[in-house]
């Protein structure tokens, strides 16, 4: 086929940008891009060796002129980290427009969607978890952590809100343990949505199918409406802000969703975990996007590690509101991603730089990305992955006379 | 520039004025510019040239370390009281205090204000000039090491709402471009390169500034620089898009120099108060009649000029002074008619 020179666009791309222009409601947003390429730096892609990689800018520019290959993967590397929100001195609202841009794909059938999110999808609207898992066994976690015949509190102070990860997968279940044995150390009255809970919809909301969204959103609202749910508290800071900023709750009964880990901040802060000393160790902590670019946390995590005895600490190279994605943000989680062209490839290799044996993270799903990688090759064996909740737990037990 | 030249224009008119200047000097920025653009100028002699003209003349009035604490109006005139307690009637006011370069700390991921070789355009400046502290030789403030490598950074603090400045500055493509080629005279052997987004070289003789710069091998790269880091050695690596090639490109330089924009001088808000005049959502004044009139404001003898209405190169701001005295002359006259 002959290469294609022309400067103007044809009828069809003219289509794809007028209908992306309607659907991100932000008709001057792609035209607020300078290009000055600010974001391709920021962007964690830039940082995988590979010839062809992702870049905001060139996306932007080709989604002005309608030049999207849409029948391509493109569109769905973006992990929706929002490192280019952070630098962008245009405020072009990337991430709303590459949603907006996967909805009409995913709704219209207007182009390729990876298959393996079409699984993940399906199994998200029939039993409200991702991977097919009986929705009646959500909850075994904690009925085998629970005491037989403990009574939930009547007036419980706060919900924890699991998440799929934490609720069912081996790895997952020790964050939800940990975070529970914490709060029972603290002494912390809670109750969590047991059954009931499904996923929070983050990962359907990012990769554009609306409807699973609202379905998800819808159930998780009815869970929440039976209880005493003022302050729900997230073990993955995606579900939280999700929650905060599409769920639309607190208008009215004050309702508000955080990440776990502030409650966690607030216990040791105020004294109420009588912290031990833990093995020699020197800890990086990974700031997970949702935490530390969208809400702006990065320095109580890092408190909490400063107050546990025998932890050194140090920072990777890029770290705070710089810190770079694990990939598994906007559905990055679901894609099937070639060894070597994975983003936590770039923060496992970080965390050894800074002469780290353990990397300390506050998200499952960024735990999770950095298991999987590190099983891959020998260069991360000496490298411990933990959430900081079970740092914490750890620093409990390991107490003497407990 | 733009007040004394103001108030040469008046005393060109038979008519008397007084000068407040906050500092113990008149001449504001341009005394501390080696080298003015394009014509490679010395901004300490354009200053010296008119601040003799100020002296001989016995028309004009200079209060050095002085500022304006308030002004009213009293019968047929304003009544300007000052920061020594004492106070001045004027029939016309001229305000002409200029701008604020932009503050590099506020753009954190350049290091500034933590890495010493890091500096802003003014240090830059300083450090040209063969009157200023290394006589003109270009060290790297961390270790006094000849500088070989140097990376300018354009639109600092300009074309960003982030920064809360999406306005362009209008001189920094100029003045760096100016700097760029000083460095690369003084030695050519050195490597400039200037990360920049798009080249405003405007005005007369700024874009054959800009080809000269280019022809003897200053680099221009387009991209904007996401971030800095100091090295151990002091040396900065700087990251970047080469958006022209689509590809990420780094170097490692002994000094980054920041191309601050222009900010509102922090007087503005407090004398916009003071006097009830508007100002743009930007903080620079705003002129009456939809810029129709370009030195009035909403109140009568109050007068504006220079970059207090938005930035301007010096040749903007000479103009400006000489218009707004003409303007004020005008006004005085025919109130006494």
């Amino acid at each position: 086929m002959p290469e294609d020179r022309t400067a103007v666009v044809d009828d069809s791309s003219r289509m794809l940008e007028k209908a992306l222009r309607d659907l991100s409601m932000q008709y001057y947003s792609l035209d607020r891009c300078h290009q000055c390429g600010i974001c391709t730096e920021a962007c964690p892609h830039t940082n995988l060796r590979k010839a062809e990689r992702f870049s905001p800018r060139v996306f932007i520019q080709k989604a002005r002129l309608g030049l999207i290959d849409l029948a391509g993967g493109e569109l769905w590397r973006c992990t929706t980290c929002g490192s280019c929100l952070q630098v962008c001195p245009y405020e072009v609202p990337l991430v709303d427009i590459i949603v907006s841009l996967r909805n009409l794909v995913f709704e219209q059938g207007a182009g390729y969607v990876p298959p393996s999110f079409k699984a993940v999808l399906a199994s998200l609207a029939a039993s409200g978890n991702p991977w097919r898992e009986d929705p009646d066994k959500r909850a075994d976690w904690f009925e085998e952590l629970a005491p037989q015949g403990e009574s939930r509190p009547e007036a419980p102070e706060i919900l924890l809100f699991a998440g799929c990860f934490p609720s069912y997968d081996r790895r997952g279940r020790s964050i939800a343990r940990a975070a529970v044995q914490i709060l029972r150390e603290a002494g912390i009255g809670f109750d969590i949505l047991g059954n009931e809970e499904k996923c929070c919809g983050d990962s359907a909301l990012k990769i554009g199918d609306m409807k699973t969204f609202e379905r998800l959103r819808k159930a998780n609202l009815e869970a929440f409406s039976g209880r005493h749910a003022e302050r729900i508290y997230t073990l993955a800071p995606h579900c939280s802000h999700v929650m905060k900023t599409r769920y639309a709750f607190g208008r009215d009964n004050g309702t508000a969703a955080k990440p776990f880990l502030l409650l966690l901040h607030e216990l040791v802060v105020e004294g109420r975990l009588p912290l031990g000393e833990v093995k020699r160790a020197r800890a990086v902590f990974h700031d997970p996007c949702y935490l530390g670019k969208y809400e702006g946390i990065t320095e109580e995590p890092r408190e909490i590690l400063a107050r546990i005895p025998g932890l050194e600490t140090a920072e990777m190279a890029h770290h705070g509101k710089r810190s770079l994605c694990c990939g598994a943000g906007g559905g990055g989680f679901w894609l099937d991603t070639l060894k070597g062209e994975r983003l936590a490839e770039i923060r496992l290799d970080e965390a050894v730089e800074a002469g780290a044996d353990l990397l300390v993270t506050a998200c499952p799903y960024c735990l999770a990305m950095f298991e999987a990688s590190r099983a891959s090759d020998n260069r991360w064996a000496g490298l411990e992955i933990l959430d900081i909740g079970e740092l914490v737990l750890r620093s409990l037990s390991d107490k003497p006379g407990m | 520039m733009t007040g004394l030249k103001a108030a040469l224009t008046l005393d060109e008119f038979e008519i008397p004025s007084v000068i407040v200047e906050k500092s113990g000097e008149l001449g504001g920025k341009v005394r501390g510019y080696g080298k003015t653009f394009p014509d490679f100028r010395s901004g300490r002699a354009l200053v010296s040239g008119l601040v003799k003209r100020v002296d001989s003349t016995g028309m004009i009035r200079v209060l050095r370390n002085c500022t304006v604490s308030g002004i009213r109006t009293e019968g047929d005139h304003y009544r300007v009281r000052l920061s020594d307690g004492t106070s001045l009637d004027a029939h016309a006011v001229i305000l002409a205090f200029g701008f604020e370069p932009f503050d590099a700390t506020r753009q954190e991921e350049y290091g500034y204000g933590v890495c010493p070789n890091v500096i802003a355009a003014p240090e830059l400046e300083a450090l040209l000039d063969p009157l200023g502290p290394t006589k003109g030789r270009l060290l790297r403030p961390s270790d006094g090491k000849p500088v070989r490598k140097a990376a300018i950074i354009f639109c600092v603090g300009s074309r960003s709402k982030r920064t809360d400045s999406p306005y362009c500055s209008r001189i920094c493509c100029s003045y760096s471009t100016k700097q760029a080629i000083e460095i690369k005279e003084s030695d050519p052997d050195a490597q400039v390169v200037c990360f920049y987004m798009d080249i405003r070289t405007y005005g007369r003789g700024f874009e054959e500034m800009h080809q000269y710069a280019r022809e003897i091998g200053v680099k221009y790269i387009r991209g904007r620089v996401s971030e800095c880091c100091a090295l151990p050695d002091g040396d900065i690596l700087v990251r970047a898009e080469n958006t022209l090639l689509g590809k990420p490109v780094q170097g490692v330089f002994d000094l980054v120099s920041l191309s601050v924009g222009m900010t509102p001088s922090p007087d503005t808000s407090s004398l916009a108060e003071m006097l009830g005049i508007e100002l743009g959502t930007d903080g620079f004044f705003i002129s009456a009649d939809g810029g129709l009139s370009p030195h009035d404001t909403g109140r009568e003898g109050i007068f504006l000029a220079g970059a207090v209405t938005g930035l301007k190169p010096i040749r903007d701001c000479i103009l400006e002074g000489t218009s707004a005295g003409g303007r004020a002359a005008a006004y005085l006259r025919r109130r006494r008619a």
